[in-house]
Order: C-alpha cells, then structure tokens, then sequence
C-alpha cells in the first residue's frame, strides 16, 4: 500500500490539477443524477396530464444536461490524460537516469529484456491505473456518497432493500479476492519467465542451432506459454464467476426493489414515475461496487508493476560521486594502485592487496591467465567498480573524491566485446565526441586501420550498421571500437583485448597506428598475443588477483616465471624454426 | 485484406469454438432483449394503477438476469479459451518457424523486435479475434432484433430515433482520419524509442565508457517529450470523439424521443411503459453496437500492422531446408571435400570463389587469412547455416544438399568467438551439448576443457547459476564452459572458430592439450590468429578475399616462401630479433 502512496507523490507537482480534476469529477457525478428525474418527471407528470408544452422543458433539460456533461467530462478525461502522461513520462525519465546511474554489477546480472520490460510495460501498467483505474475509483465512491443519501429521502424501505444485497456482495467478493490476486501474481511471474526466456534463446541463437537444439527450445518454449494458456483460463474462469455472483446478485435486489415499488405503487404511497427513478439511481449504487472488482484485479497489476518500478528506482547506485567529489580538470595521467583489494562479491575477492604505481605517459601490459583479474584491474581504473579496500589514485587523487564523469571522460575504454549501435559508421565513431570533425574522425578510422575499409562502402562513412544496416565481422567491430576511443583524445588508454580478432597483419598495422596514438597518454593494454606488448614500458604479470612480476619485456624474458613460460610457449615453436635456419 | 482473408483462415481450425461462441452469442444477445419489455409491462401496469403478478415480474426478471449471467459466463470462458488457444498455436508456430530460420535474419534483426512480434503483435491480433469478431457477430445480431422490435413499437418514433445517425457518422469520420495518423506517428515514435533503450541498456558498457549517461539520458527525455505530446493529442482527438458521440446519442437521441414520444402517449398511439422501453433499446441497443460496427474498420486496420509483421516472418523461407529425399547422415568418418565452391550472401557479391580443398577424415585443417577474407563462411557452410551457391560440399562422398540438416549438424561440433551461456546452472549449460548425458559426463567435459577445478572451487560448484542473479566469470572462464558444452557433444567433425582468442596461452595450452585429445580420430576446422595454436595442422589453409591462396603443412609453406611465411614471420619477428645470435 505504501507504493500507493509513493506513487500518489509522483502526483503532487501537479496538485492543482488534480483538485481540479477532482472538482470536474464531482461534477460529472452531480450531472448524471437529474435523468432518472426526467423520468419520473415524464411519467408522472407530463404524461397523465397531457401537458404538451412540458414536452420543450424536457427536450432543453435533456439537451442541456448532456452537453454540459459532455463539456466537463471532456475537460476532466483531457486532464486525466494528461495526468497519466506526465507520470508515465516523469517515471520513464526518473527510471532511466536512474538506471544510467547505477553500475555495470547491475546490468551484469540482469537481461536486458527484463530491464526493458520496467521501463516500458511496468510503466504502461501504472498509467492505465492512474487514468483508468484511480479516476473510475474517485468517481464511483463520488457517486455512492452521493446516492445513497438520495433514495433514502425518495424512500427509505426501498433503500433498505437495495442496500440489503450489498454484504452479500462483499462477502463473496472477498472469497474471490484472495485467490483471483494469487492467480494474478503467478500470471505475472510466468509471463515474465516466458519473456526471459525468449530473450536469451532468441539471442543466443547461434548455439541453439549449433547443438541442434531447435525442437527442444520450441518444447521448452511452449511449456511456458502453456503454463500462461492454463492460467488464463483460471484467471478468466474465477473473473467470471464474480462477475455471475454480482450480476444475480444485483438482478435480486433490482427484482425485490420491483416487488415493493410496484406494491407501493399500487396502493398509491408512490407515484409509477418515481420508482423507475428510482431503479435508476440503483444502478448508480450497483455499477461502482462491481467496477471495484476490475480496479481490484487492475491494482494488482499495477501495484506488482509498482513493486518492480521502485525497486528499480530504489537500487543504490554503488558508485556514485561522494559529496565533496572534486572536479578534475586535465589530467596528466599517473595512476596509483594502493593496497587494492577487490570482488564483485565481497566475500570472494579476486584482486587481492595490490600496489602499482604508473608514470603518466607510460604503456603498461597486463598478461596472465584468464580469471588472473587483468580486466577487473583495468575496469577499477575506469571505476566501473570502486574498491572494496584500499585505493584506486589518478594524479594523486582518489578516485571516489573525484567527480565520476570528470575523471571517465578522460578514459578512452575499449573492451573485450565490441559494442556498437545501429546507427551510421560515423555517428559509432564520433559517439565518445560528437563535436569531432568529418577529418578528425578519418584520422581516428586510420588509426584504427578502418578507413580503408570504409572507402570501400558506397555510403561510406554514413553507411549503417547493424539492423537493415551492413554486417560487420568481429575484426571490423574492433577497430570500429578503438577508432571509438581514440577520437576522444583520452588522457588514459585502456585496451582489454581488444585487437584479439584481427589477424596477424591487420593487428601489426593497428599496432603501428596505436603506437602513435599512444604516445603521450597513460595506456593500459592487455592481450593474450605477447607479440603485440611486447613493446611495452612495463608488463605487469598477474596471477590469482595478485601481481607476480613487472618489468619490461626484456628483464622478465630472462627470469624463470609465468611471464617466461606464458613466452617459450608462445614462440617455442617460432624459435625452433630460427633456430633450425640459424643453424642452416 | 489479403492478410485477413489469411488470418480468417488461421481462425477457421477452431470453427467448433467459434460456432458454440456464435450460440452462445445469439442467445446472450436475446436474453438482453426482454428487460426492456418487462419494464414496458411493469410500467403500464402501475401507470393504470392495475394490479399484476408481481411475483412473476420479479421472478422473471431474475431469471432472465440470471441466465444471462450464466451464458454471458459461458461466452466468456469460450471467447477466453479461443484467445488462449490462438495466441498458444500462433505463439508456436512463430517460434518452430523462427529455429527454423538462418543466422543471417537473426544477425539482422534486433532481438527485441522479434520478441515484440511473438507476444506483442499475437497480443493485438487476439483482441481483435476475441473482442472485435465476437462484438461484431453480437452487434450484428442485438441491431437485427432491436431494428425489428422498435420499429414494430411504433415505426414513427423509429424512425425520429434514427435521425441523429447521420451526425454520428459525421463525427467520427470527421476524427478518425486525424487519430489514425496520430497513431501511426506513436507507433513509428515509440519504436525508435524501444530500439534504442534495448540497445543502450544492452551497450551500458559503451555508454558509461564515454561518460554518456547524461547525453542518453536527454535523448531518451526528447523521445519521449515527443511521445507525451503525441499521445495527449491522440487523448485529447479520442476524448472529443467520445464526448460528441455520447452527446449525440444520449443528449439529441434521448431527448428526440422523450420529445416525439412524449407527443405519441398523449395523442394514445404508445403506451408510457412502451416509451421507456424505446429510450433503453435505443441507448442500450443500438447507438453502441453501430459505434462499434463502424469502428471495426479501424480495429482491421490497427491489426494489420502486426498482420504485416507475423505474416512476414513466417513468410521468410529458411534458405537451408531438407531435400524433399534427404537423408540422415549415419555415422560419419569425416572426410570432407569442398570442390570448385562458390557463395555470396548478396547476389554478385561472391565471397568464396572457386575454392577446392580435400580434407582426409581425422585431419586438422587450419584457415588463415584476414579478417573478411571467407574463413567463417567456409566454416559456416560446412555446418550448412548456408547453402553453396555454386560447387558442392561433401561429406565421406555425400552432398551435404542431399542429407539432413539436423543429422550433419548433430555430427558437427561448433565452438564459437563469441561465447554465449544460458541463465541457468553451470551444469545445464555443459549439458546442453547433449542432454542425456550424465553428471559423471559433464563433469568429464569440463575436466578435459580444463574448467572443472574452477567449478568444483565455487561453493555450489556445479549447481552455482550464472547470468543474471548468478556469478560473473571470465571471459575465458566462460569459454571453456563452452568447449566443455562441445566435447560433451563428442562431434565427429570440429570447428573451433577462434574458440580460444579470449584465453591466455598458457589457459590455451591446456586446452589445446584436451582438444588435441578431442582432436584424434576426428576431423577438425580452426581458425585462429595466433599461429603458435595451429602450426601443428595436417593442412593450413591461406586464404585472400575468398580464395585459397596456399594449401599445405605449415613447413611447405614456410619453406615455399609465400604469405604465410610473410605472417608467420610478422608475428614471430620480435621472437626472431630475440634469438641469441
């Protein structure tokens, strides 16, 4: 319930515009309660008496009466819909810069699908709640609150008879409710883990084919939609069934009320024309109470989707910039590892007690063995995670003290999987600096070896990639992303293995370009190929999350170690065929 | 309305339910009909002050309420169950149709596009079927008798009654036109938006990078500024329809015939009950379903949209399927031969042109080339993601065209660059390589991909989940799994397209001692970059822009002096330069 509340605060920027709806609600009540006295008023009086000049009154009332209820009703469901809007707008923007805050432990967890279904569907769901749900809620409790005092002035004995079907109607209301909310929930869960599943088998479509597996992802797949099919009906048969309780219900106490009118009638204590209007307001009295039926089952809905909509909003970012974080201005690149230790679960750390110290302008290689914490090292250096003791220093800084996006801009991060958007060549390139000019971003393609390739394609830089766009292979994606992050000009380089798909000649020619572009920058660069770091000022050599050699290439080649095992491997069989034409 | 004469033919299996619905519809629709009669009745009565059976009254309206609650409860449990039921047979078919499909339309399209179509798109064509067709078979039928009976009251007041039609038709032609192209702007609107959420959500990496979040942040509130403006003038058009139409026929409707009829009671041609019963049937009956009747139309042309999408998809041929004689493939020795083949996947594109290779059963062959030079899509054909478009690949002598895609690709072992893991246990994921396989068998699949020590460290060891609320590994953490997934499988042909770029040598060694295990007796296709992983090759295979420009062991080709020597040494050159003289 307390979500309730929470949403209705999303309502009180716009608090005039709620009373006013309100107000509007009101009247759209009162407009609809003179008809059944028109009625009466036909019947009883203008009818018996013949009196024809009555007939005009009544054709101005009733034309009178609708177009001023058109007018109001027109006037509140336009607020109401604006209403609905503005929260779903305020809630999609609130919920997406949230999530843009929230750290990439987020999305590693989460399918993107299931993340998407938050802000589009949940959303949805609480709009149709405020628009129609809230507002037929208002207006019907309006309506009883007013009607009820009127047929008991039209007739007390009468009104007790209506009422008298009510507890009737909430008792079984009651013993449905239980049950139609758990079906609701279950409903929801199933859909969710249809979408799910869906989503990872859709995208992961290459292995399902590669294992033959397509029959039995199709089976899988309709269990679940056969699991929603059964639940439906459920859903739809305890629905119904309230609805058939309420309907005889109502027909009973609309039947009684018949029973005693017409005996009133006939002994002359009422007039024809006033127990019609009085049917009338009775049925003021029976729609709202089973309207609350569906505002029930639609609460449901929406306060699930409530549920997952704040606890999205709720999630604390975990890196955020602490209060007296400082601007940074231009870096000059040293970074500092000091006493590092790091896991994504606390409990199991996988970078452990680290210290490193790098020059600005240095090129630092990282190598080890998967799972050694090369990319956590890099990724920390970033802050896309903040340590779990110790400290991360840029220039002397930590980086907690330093406004996040100060310091990010300043970090050119080229990861393993090549990210690119379905939009043209050159926005992907010029996506980390949108001021870049059409040469600067060639300079960056050539650097990354890409140009040429480009060329070659008839739109050129504005050819579009991905959907109904060109394909790109796996190479091309990756100099696509280092074109990426050198147009930022970043004060530090990060490349986490990011030249893995090119072949040997592709990857010499990107080395040359890099080893320009790096020059003057702080440059982080793992890679598997020791061919291509060899270069490096440093290699830092990691193992189990701990540092267990650094040096140059040179040095460490020479000192028994992974380092030199991780190299006679590499270029045993390379060495043996020099070797062998040394020899002659 | 070709698409419709289609779906009616989709509709058409469950003619059983639809002609119970139609029953059950008539009989609803005619129960409807006696309320109004019976206040008639009552009314008259109590207006000449006569006495009448009360009781009867009484219970004949409960009854009538009554069974028009039980049918309308039948009616809805049927409609539910058509729905149902369409959307599960739909549902099916779209995805059976979709596994069926080549990588290339995956490649092309955006995930969440397909996802729309299959629970989305099914969505809205079961709102019309089991709301628009069943209204519409009701209104049709409520109009009949309704048209009947008032006209049978009294065809004068009928007639008076009708009048305000044509302003009702006024109205809504007058606004739809405008609301349809508002509609489709949100649609087109709304799709951009969703495109691009699916895609930064999933690229959060890239856009976190890049410090973009508040440049994301301000596109994603433009959208959906444009969205909030489009769709509070799409309410304020659809509010204003609504309001007129109600005007119209319950302000002018209603008071039209108080007024005529009104004149009819005194002048004795209708009794007072009679008009109260002609406003309700005319209220109640007729202005409604004529509204909906009109607005069918549009509800048509709404769905077709999502007609054009689900029709479309399975309109897409897979461009692999069986030969109408094709086999299965027994048990295969693995020696494969491509002779004079020829592909593109764009006509007058070819991107393998000519090639000719002849692979002995139990060889490894390694491709080498740059990037776009056609190692993948040689590897691709092999397990027949695509057809040849010229030439032919055979397998022990066998054209691959001749035999069945699910018997080759059964005996085919693909590990792939990127990895992909499903959001379950580490040991389904193993398992999903074969799935009868026992625990004792996955378990020796992630020993020999050398992964096992790694999860049998993890607390839940091999039950630990991973995906979403499970544990990251790494990169080649994950990708071992994968290999496991593969030996599990036990292949008789291997294809290893750059499965071991994400580890580190010395991982890859360890490996590469399981995959040379795995390896014997078998055929096996790499592609890798580093040299150092496929200098052992039974045949090395140099390939440039399509064509095989070497064939042979990696020492032919060292010693022939061409391209490869010239890779090789660019790779081992730094190696060379730290010889010792």
């Amino acid at each position: 319930m307390s979500n309730f509340g929470r949403l209705l605060g999303y309502l009180k920027p716009y608090r005039y515009r709620v009373l006013l709806a309100v107000f509007l609600m009101m009247l759209v009540t009162l407009s609809a309660l003179p008809m059944p006295r028109v009625t009466q008023f036909m019947i009883d009086t203008v009818l018996p008496q013949k009196r024809y000049g009555s007939l005009w009154t009544v054709l101005w009332i009733i034309l009178g009466l609708y177009a001023f209820r058109g007018i109001v009703s027109f006037a509140l469901n336009y607020l109401i819909g604006w209403l609905g809007q503005r929260v779903v707008f305020d809630l999609r923007y609130q919920s997406y810069r949230h999530l843009n805050r929230l750290s990439l432990s987020y999305y590693d967890k989460r399918q993107t699908g299931k993340i998407m279904a938050r802000v589009i569907d949940d959303i949805n769901v609480i709009q149709y709640m405020i628009t129609g749900g809230i507002v037929t809620l208002i207006t019907d409790i309006l309506t009883l609150l007013v009607v009820i005092p009127v047929i008991f002035t039209m007739s007390w004995q009468l009104g007790c008879i209506a009422i008298a079907v009510v507890p009737i109607y909430v008792v079984s209301y009651k013993l449905f409710l239980k049950r139609i909310r758990a079906i609701s929930v279950e409903l929801r869960e199933k859909w969710d883990a249809l979408i799910g599943g869906l989503q990872e088998k859709l995208a992961g479509i290459t292995v399902v084919k590669a294992f033959v597996r397509e029959e039995f992802e199709t089976q899988h797949f309709m269990q679940t939609v056969q699991d929603n099919f059964t639940l439906g009906m459920v859903q739809a048969k305890l629905n119904r069934s309230l609805g058939l309780v309420a309907t005889v219900i109502r027909a009973v106490g609309t039947g009684f009320i018949y029973w005693m009118g017409a005996k009133m009638v006939l002994g002359r204590a009422m007039q024809p024309g006033e127990l019609l209007a009085f049917t009338g307001y009775i049925g003021y009295l029976y729609d709202p109470s089973v309207r609350l039926v569906d505002f029930n089952i639609q609460a449901q809905w929406a306060g699930a989707a409530m549920d997952r909509v704040f606890e999205t909003l709720d999630t604390r970012p975990e890196i955020v910039d602490a209060p007296d974080a400082v601007s940074i201005g231009s870096i000059k690149g040293s970074v500092e590892f000091r006493n590092v230790t790091f896991g994504y679960d606390p409990e199991n750390p996988v970078v452990h007690d680290l210290n490193l110290s790098v020059e600005p302008g240095e090129v630092i290689a990282i190598v080890g063995p998967s799972g050694a914490g090369k990319t956590t090292l890099v990724n920390l250096v970033a802050r896309f995670y903040d340590v779990t003791s110790g400290s991360v220093l840029i220039d002397g800084h930590d980086v907690r003290q330093i406004r996040l996006e100060t310091v990010r801009r300043q970090i050119g991060y080229v990861s393993q999987e090549s990210l690119l958007f379905s939009v043209t060549l050159r926005e992907n390139i010029a996506y980390g600096n949108h001021d870049a000019t059409p040469d600067q971003i060639e300079q960056a393609s050539r650097n990354a070896d890409l140009h040429d390739v480009v060329k070659e394609l008839p739109d050129g830089y504005d050819t579009k990639i991905g959907e109904d766009g060109v394909k790109l292979s796996v190479g091309q994606k990756q100099r696509l992303a280092i074109a990426r992050a050198t147009l930022t000009d970043p004060r530090i380089l990060i490349l986490d293995d990011a030249t893995s798909a090119l072949d040997s000649k592709t990857e010499a020619n990107v080395q040359d370009a890099l080893e320009r572009v790096m020059k003057g920058r702080t440059n982080f660069v793992i890679a598997h190929r020791l061919s291509t770091i060899m270069g490096a000022d440093r290699i830092v050599v990691m193992d189990g999350g701990r540092i267990v050699d650094v040096g140059p290439h040179s040095e460490l080649v020479h000192r028994p170690g992974v380092y030199k095992n991780l190299y006679d491997e590499q270029f045993k069989s390379a060495q043996e065929e020099a070797l062998a034409a040394y020899l002659g | 309305m070709r698409n419709m004469t289609r779906l009616l033919a989709e509709v058409q299996r469950y003619w059983k339910v639809l002609v119970v619905i139609c029953l059950l519809t008539l009989t609803s629709a005619g129960l409807g009909l006696p309320g109004p009669l019976i206040i008639r009745y009552l009314v008259d009565k109590l207006v000449a002050r006569q006495p009448f059976n009360i009781a009867g009254v009484f219970f004949l309206l409960v009854g009538v309420a009554a069974a028009s609650g039980i049918v309308g409860y039948a009616l809805t449990m049927c409609v539910t169950y058509l729905g149902q039921r369409f959307k599960y047979d739909m549902r099916r078919k779209l995805y059976a149709h979709l596994q069926t499909l080549p990588l290339g339309y995956f490649e092309k399209s955006q995930t969440g596009k397909l996802m729309s179509t299959i629970t989305n798109d099914v969505a809205t064509l079961d709102q019309l079927i089991s709301g628009g067709f069943v209204t519409l078979i009701s209104d049709v039928v409520t109009l009949i008798f309704v048209l009947f009976i008032v006209f049978n009251m009294n065809w004068y007041l009928a007639v008076w009654g009708l009048c305000v039609f044509p302003l009702y038709f006024a109205n809504y032609f007058f606004h739809i036109g405008k609301i349809k192209r508002t509609a489709d702007e949100i649609r087109e609107e709304r799709d951009v938006m969703l495109g691009d959420l699916q895609e930064k959500l999933a690229g959060a990496l890239v856009v976190k990078s890049y410090a973009k979040e508040r440049f994301e942040v301000r596109q994603f509130v433009g959208q959906n500024r444009n969205l909030l403006d489009l769709n509070v003038g799409q309410g304020m058009l659809g509010t204003r329809l609504w309001t007129i139409a109600e005007f119209i026929g319950s302000g002018m409707g209603v008071a039209i015939i108080m007024f005529v009829g009104g004149k009819q009671v005194m002048a004795g041609h209708l009794t007072a009950g009679s008009l109260i019963a002609f406003v309700s049937f005319m209220t109640g009956y007729m202005y409604g379903p004529i509204l909906r009747l009109i607005q069918i139309n549009d509800q048509i042309a709404r769905t077709n949209a999502a007609l054009n999408r689900i029709f479309g998809m399975l309109d897409t041929e897979p461009n692999i399927k069986d030969a109408p004689g094709a086999e299965a493939l027994a048990k295969i020795q693995g020696a494969v031969r491509y002779e004079d083949v020829w592909f593109e996947y764009e006509p007058g594109q070819p991107v393998i042109k000519g090639v000719n290779l002849d692979v002995k059963a139990g060889q490894m062959v390694a491709f080498v080339g740059q990037s776009g030079s056609g190692k993948t899509t040689m590897i691709n054909l092999l397990s027949r993601h695509y057809d040849v478009t010229g030439g032919a690949i055979t397998i022990d002598g066998k054209d691959l065209r001749g035999v069945t895609v699910e018997s080759l690709r059964r005996q085919v072992g693909v590990v792939i660059q990127e990895t992909i893991l499903f959001n379950t246990t580490i040991r389904e994921n193993i398992r999903y390589g074969r799935l009868e396989a026992t625990d004792a068998e996955v378990e020796g699949a992630a020993e020999a991909a050398n992964i096992h020590h790694v999860i049998a460290a993890l607390p839940k060891g091999y039950e630990t989940r991973i995906g979403e609320e499970g544990i990251k590994l790494s990169g080649g953490e994950k990708q071992r799994i994968a290999i496991a997934r593969a030996i599990l499988s036990d292949p008789r042909i291997l294809v290893l397209d750059e499965a071991t770029s994400a580890l580190d040598s010395e991982t890859e060694t360890l490996i590469q001692g399981a995959l040379d295990k795995l390896m014997e007796g078998r055929t096996s296709f790499c592609i890798a970059h580093r040299l150092s992983t496929i200098v052992k090759a039974d045949l090395i295979v140099v390939m440039e822009r399509g064509v095989v420009r070497e064939a042979g062991s990696h020492h032919d080709l060292l010693a022939s002096g061409g391209i490869y020597a010239g890779l090789y040494n660019q790779q081992f050159k730094v190696a060379l330069e730290a010889l010792p003289q």
